[in-house]
């Protein structure tokens, strides 16, 4: 996108297989600085690499049980040789909510899940490297339900954590329905730049919003 | 009964199960109920089981543990004689106590729905005649009076016992007396083994368990008194001290001679049963995968050629496999979400091609629900048919209504070009949500179609769209 050359990622997961077809399918959009199979060997190649993405598995081995969200944890402040967060994207095969509150709340900045395409997964990747949010459908979905905006509650300044703002819930709800970033900014006649300040308001909603839903929905339920 | 014995009987047992079949098969392994078997081919074997239900010990229309109650189920006969012959028997030797007791501790407890249906067929077979369907239907204040009249009669028995021993009879009261106690205090104590099965059926409430605990330690000191009273009887009070405090330890030595014998006992059998439950664990999973996962890894094997068959197999398997792992409550099925899901993944595969599901929100699936359900039905057949994956699905159920979103990224179809004759569209989709007061819109993106329904929470005038429904299907 606004970068020509590779973003340097570092491949977080415990299944060989999967890391070896991810770099495969990646090509030479991204560049694999490195790989690490749990938590600990994942926070160690971080904080030599200190790369601008981390691709985090959300269920790994190792640290101290919590798969992903230690591996967050143990790179707290790290920052990219140029002076930038080093951000993280959770790739995930489990659809559980327990599993993406977690992570999103340790800080990821996105949460895809692992049948998303090549594409998809290079352009979430630019995404984040950007210091954008990357929201799919599914989690999306979990957006509108866990703040109760499907239910019609509705945020009367933007600045509220617990609760969407209109114009929030109307990206969220486009996002859920399978738009790209570009399909909702044609819909709603804003920017691509826009759609993702919203986006990420909403990221940063969900990792500070003590609204309680937000915790005891994830506990209760599953997301479908 | 939910499970339909045909389709499971049918279903192969096979990889065709993670398309779909699977989860009835697991149902019916779970809860072998023999009782909701289809009528088998003699009816003899049915009429038996009715002639003569299992003695039990029903938990209704009981006056005291229901083995009279159980006992005129199990024999035909009515209630009141079986009553009246036990406790004309308990008059003069006490048989009839005796064998009430030895029912009691013998028959198992039962309730409700483990015997209504037993019930239900013994009380409708005209060859017994026995009323017995009045038994379970007893109303409370009956059943209370029947009990007043039993605390009546013990203390009638009672009142007879002290005139007789007035009367110059010698009943050796020193006896009888304390025998009565410890049988008092053993039945208050042994009745908290039904209270506890109940319980089990139930979930016991934190109240209830403290009366129970009360009950126990009265039933256990009534009944320890009353064997110290008939072994110390005559002796003085430091006579009785003395035994006592041999008794204590000899007790104690025992206690302390038992106790880590006895442990090692109950955590053996701890470990043992936890160790049986994990096995059935994992034959229970095993017997899953086995049916699932290696059969769709043996058919993705044989058609390796076929990348689209794989995908859709591997599709399958993988929904499958998560509904297992993650399944909710059962009963959510009747839900408008439950239903969307069902539909899409119906759709997925009959076609292959993945359909991703998003929904919020949820409510009971009702008739203007299902009309929804079918008109996206309709469009998800029209999007994977003709337009082209990543095909999506939004559901969104508010207080305002319920708006459902299909979205592919085929060429997409404007509604002036679909030809009148076409009726999947028009009729399926427009018609369909119009007549249940809803709307469809049909919009062509840049890149693929979307399908709009949405349908407001309001219901407008049912009948004539219950009677339009019907026309529809014919």
């Amino acid at each position: 996108m606004s970068t020509p050359e590779p973003v340097a990622v570092v491949l977080v997961d415990d299944h060989r297989m999967f890391r070896s077809g991810v770099k495969a399918e990646l090509g030479d959009t991204v560049r694999i600085v490195g790989e690490a199979p749990d938590v600990d060997t994942a926070v160690a190649v971080i904080r030599e690499q200190r790369p601008p993405v981390v691709l985090l598995d959300v269920h790994l081995p190792g640290g101290n049980g919590n798969g992903g969200v230690d591996v967050i944890h143990g790179c707290r402040g790290l920052e990219t040789p140029t002076g930038q967060p080093v951000r993280f994207l959770a790739l995930s095969v489990s659809d559980s909510a327990e599993d993406v509150i977690a992570v999103i709340r340790a800080g990821a900045r996105g949460y895809v899940t692992k049948t998303i395409n090549a594409t998809d997964l290079t352009t979430a990747v630019r995404r984040v490297a950007d210091g954008d949010a990357v929201f799919s459908p599914r989690l999306a979905g979990f957006v509108l339900d866990a703040f109760g905006a499907a239910a019609g509650e509705i945020a009367e300044v933007d600045e509220e954590l617990d609760r969407l703002s209109a114009r929030e819930r109307e990206v969220m709800r486009l996002i859920a329905r399978g738009y790209q970033y570009k399909e909702v900014a044609k819909e709603l006649f804003i920017s691509v730049k826009t759609v993702e300040t919203h986006v990420s308001s909403v990221l940063r909603k969900l990792q500070l919003s003590s609204r309680h839903e937000l915790t005891a929905w994830a506990m209760g339920r599953r997301l479908l | 009964m939910r499970v339909d014995p045909e389709l499971t009987l049918k279903a192969p047992r096979g990889a065709l199960n993670a398309l779909g079949g699977s989860r009835s098969v697991r149902q019916d392994e779970l809860m072998p109920t023999p009782y909701e078997r289809p009528p088998a081919p003699g009816p003899s074997l049915d009429e038996r089981r009715a002639a003569r239900p299992v003695l039990s010990r029903p938990a209704e229309g009981r006056v005291v543990a229901g083995v009279c109650a159980g006992l005129a189920q199990h024999l035909g006969w009515p209630v009141s004689v079986v009553r009246v012959v036990l406790a004309l028997l308990s008059v003069p030797t006490g048989a009839g106590v005796v064998v009430y007791l030895f029912l009691w501790a013998l028959a198992p407890q039962s309730q409700g729905g483990v015997v209504a249906g037993r019930r239900g067929r013994a009380a409708m077979d005209p060859g017994l005649g026995a009323p017995a369907p009045a038994l379970p239907d007893m109303p409370e204040e009956e059943r209370r009076s029947a009990r007043v009249l039993l605390v009546g009669g013990l203390l009638l028995a009672g009142g007879l016992v002290v005139v007789a021993q007035n009367a110059g009879f010698n009943l050796r009261l020193g006896v009888l007396v304390p025998l009565l106690v410890v049988a008092t205090g053993a039945i208050l104590a042994w009745s908290q083994l039904d209270d506890a099965q109940r319980g089990r059926w139930l979930g016991s409430q934190e109240g209830a368990r403290r009366f129970s605990v009360a009950r126990l330690v009265l039933g256990a000191v009534l009944a320890v008194a009353g064997l110290v009273i008939l072994a110390t009887r005559g002796r003085s009070l430091a006579a009785i001290w003395d035994i006592g405090l041999a008794t204590l330890a000899v007790l104690a030595g025992a206690v302390l001679i038992a106790a880590p014998w006895g442990l090692r006992v109950w955590t053996e059998l701890r470990r043992e049963q936890a160790e049986a439950a994990r096995a059935t664990e994992r034959a229970d999973i095993a017997a899953h995968l086995h049916d699932s996962v290696l059969q769709t890894l043996a058919l993705i094997q044989r058609k390796a050629e076929d990348p689209t068959a794989v995908a859709q197999l591997a599709r399958a398997q993988e929904r499958e496999l998560r509904s297992w792992l993650y399944a909710g409550p059962a009963g959510s099925d009747a839900t408008l979400a439950a239903a969307v899901a069902e539909v899409s993944h119906d759709v997925e595969d009959l076609h292959g091609i993945p359909i991703d599901l998003v929904a919020t929100g949820d409510r009971p699936l009702d008739e203007r629900g299902q009309a929804l359900v079918r008109a996206l039905r309709e469009s998800l057949l029209n999007a994977v048919r003709h337009g082209r994956p990543p095909v999506s699905v939004y559901l969104e159920v508010g207080p305002a209504g319920v708006e459902a979103f299909v979205r592919d990224h085929g060429p997409g179809f404007e509604m002036e070009e679909i030809p009148a004759d076409r009726l999947g569209v028009r009729q399926s989709v427009l018609g369909r949500m119009q007549r249940h007061g809803g709307t469809a819109r049909i919009r062509r993106l840049e890149d693929g179609t979307e399908v709009a329904l949405s349908l407001p929470a309001a219901a407008p005038e049912t009948q004539p769209t219950a009677a339009e429904e019907h026309h529809e299907h014919a």
